[in-house]
């Protein structure tokens, strides 16, 4: 087998669920041994879908992917051995005990029961876990169970670790903290990091590189840095009572570029806010427009997002509510 | 079969571990056996047939229980084999089959091992079922004892009938998502797959046309085999036949099951 510099390759990934609905259209992939690879898209933007196929849970429409030269279709047993996935929705079972349940995984890569304990015992450390092995996973909190989903992917020392939505339905310290894991996992086991999540903050402070994914396709990629630098400039966004007050503040002059998100709210680009904000009061009070709603974003991954999706991340709920709702209730206990 | 073991232990492991799933288990054949069992009073209906009649429809029946204890043991297992179909559903609600998923396991072996952990709940029952007949008053009467040959007819029976029902219901849940579709199919084939066999009725009391779709239903076939066993000593070359054509026909069920379990399982089951 030719040693190729990307650890995961995908070439033209397309996945299309029964009923037509394009989830995925046409992914093209190329990610470095040791990254850590983020994906950033709202609900049903197609993360999943992508990772549910990378991971040999379902098999592409059409195109090919490769993992360290093993074909996800063809070669799909070797890539399951390298691989260790921790999927959106809770996969460990709440009739066993933290322990059982890893030991259980191990058997699946036929680890010997020795060294699966050892390993178990190495990863619940990790992730602050020992007193928790032998607990039934039933009498575990939200993020404990995410945590033991962390341990499950990475009992037998996969080279690749996809993480879909790995703090989803967490509180804000929760979540920091499993960021802390994450990294840990990167820098002390050298896992190569494919992970998805429509938190901005998340992929800003994990991921190497970052992909922004709607609609099932790659929009851009990038490092946080260079998404953000491709902005140049900053954004003002004003919402009025009456359409005609938008479009009359959507004529200010010293702009990049305007757009209307809703018929009653424009988004002005501007090179330097600071500067130009006095300049649009005066705009503003001229022409005899009252702003309901102001806002000035600096450039951030969210500002990248709207750029390039034109909406922004937080939007309805998709997916499988009923399962989703399911997970949420079993994460708050 | 990679995968088969452990995730067989899985499923033991929560089957004993639950309270109301072990406790209903043992409480079912006891039910059966004293409810059924001694509800109907055949030597009553014996008091009706002339001495010396041609044709006794209970053949040589000491008591009822007696009797239906072979159609009993294959009744409760094929209520007990709905537990493959919906524990699969279960894994895929509740996440568990994503894991499954994304391990290097034969994918048929997470199907298998609904099917064997179903068939030894079944076994164990059938211990306690067949222990709860021979402790209750004027219950279970093995009249020319029991001999080794006998329990390993009784066993193989019973594995064949356990492991073609789980079989089926896991087939039917390879692509289910809701268990409602499950308890639908069994509540529609139960009643026919009891009724119209000889688990608790003899052939010489049915029309004849029931009589003779019953000859078909793999529920008489376990049945009989087990009932003939246990109600003679050593068997006449035509009973003899008679067992052996029924315990080749589950036997073959079983193996087309099996097939079907593999080829299905390896290319539909998903999550
Ligand atoms: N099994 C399925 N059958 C049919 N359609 C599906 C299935 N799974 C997902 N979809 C659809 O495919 C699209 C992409 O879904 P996917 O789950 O990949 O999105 P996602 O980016 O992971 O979203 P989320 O943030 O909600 O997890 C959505 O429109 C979704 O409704
Ligand atoms: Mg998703």
């Amino acid at each position: 087998m030719e040693e190729s510099e990307y650890i995961l390759e995908t070439e033209n990934l397309v996945k299309t669920y029964p009923g037509g609905i394009k989830a995925v259209q046409g992914i093209n992939l190329r990610i470095k041994k040791g990254q850590i690879y983020g994906f950033l898209g709202p609900n049903g933007a197609g993360k999943s879908t992508t990772i549910k196929m990378l991971s040999t849970s379902i098999k592409p429409t059409s195109g090919t992917a490769k993992i360290m030269g093993y074909d996800i279709v063809k070669d799909s047993m070797n890539v399951r051995r390298i691989i260790g996935v921790v999927p959106q929705d809770l996969t460990t079972d709440e009739d066993l005990k933290g322990i059982e349940n890893i030991q259980m995984v191990a058997r699946f890569y036929d680890i010997p029961a020795r060294e699966a304990r050892k390993r178990a015992e190495e990863l619940l450390a990790l992730v602050d876990l020992s007193d928790f092995g032998n607990k039934y996973v039933s009498s575990y909190s939200g993020g404990m169970r995410k945590r033991l989903e962390l341990v499950v992917g990475l009992v037998h020392n996969p080279k690749v670790l996809f993480l879909d939505e790995p703090t989803l339905g967490l509180d804000v310290q929760t979540r920091a903290k499993m960021w802390d894991y994450i990294k840990k996992i990167r820098d002390e086991l050298g896992v190569t990091i494919i992970l998805t999540s429509h938190y901005l903050e998340e992929v800003d402070s994990l991921a190497d590189i970052i992909s922004i994914i709607d609609h099932g396709k790659i929009i851009v990629t990038g490092t946080s840095d260079e998404l953000k630098s491709n902005l140049k400039g900053d954004i003002i966004q004003i919402e009025f009572a009456t359409e005609a007050e938008a479009k009359k503040f959507g004529e200010y002059e010293n702009k990049i570029d305007v757009s209307y998100p809703k018929e009653t709210e424009a988004r002005l680009k501007v090179k330097d806010a600071d500067y130009e904000l006095p300049e649009i009061m005066k705009y503003l009070v001229n022409n005899n427009i009252k702003p309901l709603k102001f806002s000035v974003h600096k450039p951030s991954l969210d500002q990248v997002f709207l750029e390039y999706t034109g909406r922004e991340i937080r939007e309805e709920e998709g997916g499988d509510v009923r399962k989703m709702a399911m997970n949420m209730r079993r994460l708050r206990r | 079969m990679s995968g088969l073991i452990p995730l067989t232990v899985r499923e033991l492991r929560k089957w004993y571990r639950n309270p109301v799933f072990f406790i209903v288990g043992l409480l079912q054949p006891i039910f059966w056996i004293a409810l059924f069992g001694s509800a109907f009073d055949i030597t009553k209906l014996f008091s009706g047939i002339p001495k010396g009649a041609a044709v006794l429809p209970f053949g040589n029946a000491p008591n009822y229980i007696t009797f239906i204890v072979g159609g009993i043991l294959t009744t409760t297992s094929l209520f007990t084999a709905l537990f493959s179909g919906t524990s699969l559903i279960f894994d895929r609600r509740l996440g568990n089959l994503g894991r499954f998923l994304v391990s290097p396991i034969r994918r048929s072996s997470i199907v298998f091992s609904k099917i064997v952990s179903t068939t030894i709940r079944i076994l164990v029952q059938a211990v306690i079922l067949v222990g709860a007949a021979l402790l209750i008053p004027n219950g279970l009467k093995l009249v020319h004892g029991i001999s080794a040959p006998d329990i390993f007819i009784i066993a193989a029976a019973l594995i064949m009938i356990a492991f073609s029902f789980s079989s089926l219901f896991s087939i039917i849940a390879i692509r289910l998502k809701k268990q409602e579709t499950i308890f639908g199919i069994i509540n529609l084939i139960n009643l026919p797959l009891i009724f119209a066999s000889y688990a608790l009725f003899p052939a010489a009391l049915m029309a004849s046309w029931l009589a003779n779709v019953a000859k078909y239903n793999p529920v008489s076939w376990s049945s009989e085999a087990i009932r003939t066993v246990i109600l003679n000593g050593n068997l006449s070359p035509s009973q003899f036949h008679s067992v052996m054509l029924d315990l080749l026909y589950l036997f073959l069920l079983s193996v087309f099951m099996i097939i079907l379990t593999i080829v299905l399982s390896e290319k539909e089951i998903r999550d």
